[in-house]
């Protein structure tokens, strides 16, 4: 093995460019487009503007609601600067939340606890004011129960005294437990809701998926290239038979691609904050197999290098409009099921370690090297 | 020894040998010559271990080359007649890469002195600047790098310079004489083959080589 490393050193110390350029491809390429994309998607939220005329934690905790929203960009202001802001048509309306509003809620007072303005051009007023009103309207449901509660516990005289802020927590405390049993377990965002899944088409991971496939391919050429040329009748006469010495090469390139993936999930945790676990490892280690087998074997089909190439970018187009993980697609692999397990991203975005692709591709290999083939002759 | 005996060779219906017999002795070159086609790499690829023979066999000091095919291949050295180099390596680059593959370790100087030999002094260009007389000697240097007891070369100064020729049978020679090596090799140049080979196998039909074969002492195998 060592001797094998040796040599693909010398090739790569002529091509550490194009080799290095296609190692970090996927890091870069896919980090690329999701910062592209969210600063478009921060681009495109409505700008709206919020005063906080009082620091409550009901108050707080509006605000955050609304900032929570995927569609609204919130400014915090005062209500002078939203004035102008509104002017110049920087903010798109504002919201001013009253002093004493979480007072007047505990009071079960509901009416001008907020004050608005709007831009004469706005176009979201009416669905952000809706929004808004209906946060409010919650917090005030929840301050009307927990009056009822108390007093009906007065009215009936328990012993046991409910406090208004035990009946509200309590509340919250049913509703996140509710909201915990709807969460979905997404791979690349951590806990989020449907609503969010939608919204970030562009996951870090799946982009990289793809990215890594077509690099992979590429990174394979070395396979045609070194079959096709005359130093073929050289192989003959080194102390390997030309399998083995493929074969290793293969597992070489395989390990120091599992480097750069690594490197990859480290990025990927700094910079996009995605977590590395042990399932992601797993996974990130079988789709490198399965990459990196496919790649050689697909390799070893072909005599025509740039053939190659053109066939190595239409299986990455294929794969990733196939995938959903660039595009939602749903409705056509929902229609047909097995084009997913036909992708092989599949398993790796669903973190299945061992799977049909794993398992085909070592038995294809295993089948390759063990049959006395014209290669070896 | 080599022993070759009643080889035919068949590519498909297609008779290319037909029932060859011959011995070469340690120390001994031998010419292969005959028209195009007549089947001299064919013949070398056969005693190469590359391809096999549809009937007979071939030993090397009692090596069948059919039950030892790889301990046969540690003593052959095959110069292929299409220049067989990573083109854009260096020469020490081509050298160091096939040595980390070779059956025997060699040291850098060794490798460098292999290549001296026979006056090969690029030691640090890339091949691709070579001239053809230079791409030839490293592509024999290479096959010489597990010190093969046979050397089997196909068209070795094939299109080169008559330096660069003169310096490669200079070369040969020694090796016979001096490492008691066994070498055949092919050639169109009647003259090179008549002033450089013990022994002049000839295959094929046409007479033309037979012919000027006749005009010397050499000793003549024609089939
Ligand atoms: N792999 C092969 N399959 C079929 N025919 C071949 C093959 N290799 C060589 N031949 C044929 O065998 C004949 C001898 O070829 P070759 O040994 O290369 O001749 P030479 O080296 O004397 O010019 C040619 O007619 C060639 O077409
Ligand atoms: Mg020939």
């Amino acid at each position: 093995m060592k001797s094998i490393i040796q040599t693909r050193l010398i090739h790569w110390k002529k091509q550490w460019l194009s080799l290095l350029f296609w190692l970090i491809f996927p890091i870069i390429a896919s980090l690329l487009i999701i910062n592209v994309t969210s600063l478009i998607q921060e681009d495109s939220k409505i700008p709206v503007g919020f005063v906080l005329e009082e620091n409550t934690p009901m108050a707080e905790a509006l605000l955050e609601s609304v900032k929570d929203s995927p569609l609204i960009r919130v400014f915090e202001v005062t209500e002078n600067q939203a004035r102008d802001m509104i002017e110049r048509h920087e903010l798109d309306s504002a919201f001013i939340i009253k002093d004493g509003y979480e007072q007047q809620i505990h009071r079960g007072n509901r009416n001008k606890l907020i004050t608005s303005y709007k831009s004469d051009l706005s176009f979201a007023y009416t669905p952000v004011s809706e929004m808004v009103v209906s946060y409010v309207q919650e917090d005030a449901g929840k301050a009307k129960a927990a009056h009822t509660v108390m007093h009906l516990a007065e009215t009936l005289k328990t012993s046991e005294a409910v406090t208004f802020d035990e009946i509200i927590s309590l509340s919250e405390e049913i509703q996140s437990r509710e909201d915990l049993l709807r969460t979905t377990f997404s791979f690349n965002h951590g806990p989020s809701n449907g609503n969010d899944a939608d919204i970030t088409i562009w996951n870090v991971w799946g982009l990289w998926a793809i990215f890594s496939i077509l690099s992979t391919l590429l990174l394979f050429d070395w396979v045609i290239k070194e079959r096709n040329s005359s130093l073929v009748s050289r192989f003959s006469f080194i102390r390997f038979s030309y399998k083995s010495y493929l074969l290793q090469n293969l597992i070489f390139y395989t390990a120091v691609l599992l480097f750069v993936d690594s490197t990859a999930a480290l990025v990927f945790h700094l910079h996009v904050g995605e977590t590395i676990n042990f399932r992601l490892v797993g996974a990130i280690i079988s789709f490198r197999f399965i990459c990196s087998m496919a790649a050689f074997l697909l390799a070893l089909l072909f005599k025509n290098v740039y053939l190659f190439y053109g066939v190595s970018f239409a299986i990455t187009l294929f794969l990733a409009i196939n995938s959903g993980a660039v595009l939602p697609i749903e409705g056509l692999t929902g229609r047909f099921e097995w084009l997913e397990y036909l992708n092989p991203l599949h398993p790796f975005l669903h973190q299945e370690i061992w799977n049909s692709w794993l398992i085909i591709l070592i038995l294809i290999l295993g089948i390759w090297f063990a049959k006395g083939g014209k290669l070896n002759a | 020894m080599l022993n070759v005996q009643a080889i035919t060779k068949l590519y498909g219906d297609r008779l290319i040998l037909d029932d060859i017999s011959f011995s070469i002795q340690a120390g001994e070159i031998v010419g292969l010559v005959g028209e195009n086609g007549a089947g001299k790499s064919t013949m070398l690829q056969l005693l190469a271990t590359l391809s096999n023979p549809t009937k007979g066999n071939i030993f090397l000091d009692d090596l069948s080359y059919q039950k030892h095919k790889k301990n046969i291949r540690k003593q052959i050295g095959f110069v292929p007649q299409d220049i067989a180099l990573w083109e854009e390596f260096t020469v020490e680059e081509n050298m160091v890469f096939f040595e980390k593959l070779s059956w025997k370790n060699k040291t850098k100087q060794q490798l460098k002195q292999l290549c001296l030999d026979m006056e090969l002094d690029k030691w640090q260009e890339p091949v691709n600047t070579l001239s053809g007389g230079m791409k030839r000697k490293l592509n024999l240097a290479i096959s010489l790098i597990h010190d093969p007891k046979v050397l089997l070369l196909d068209e070795p100064t094939v299109g080169i310079d008559l330096k660069s020729r003169k310096e490669i049978g200079n070369y040969l020679k020694r090796q016979a004489l001096e490492y008691n090596k066994i070498i055949v090799y092919t050639s169109h140049d009647m003259d090179e083959i008549i002033t450089l080979c013990d022994r002049i196998l000839c295959i094929g039909e046409d007479p033309f080589y037979k012919n000027i074969l006749n005009e010397t002492e050499k000793n003549i195998i024609t089939f």
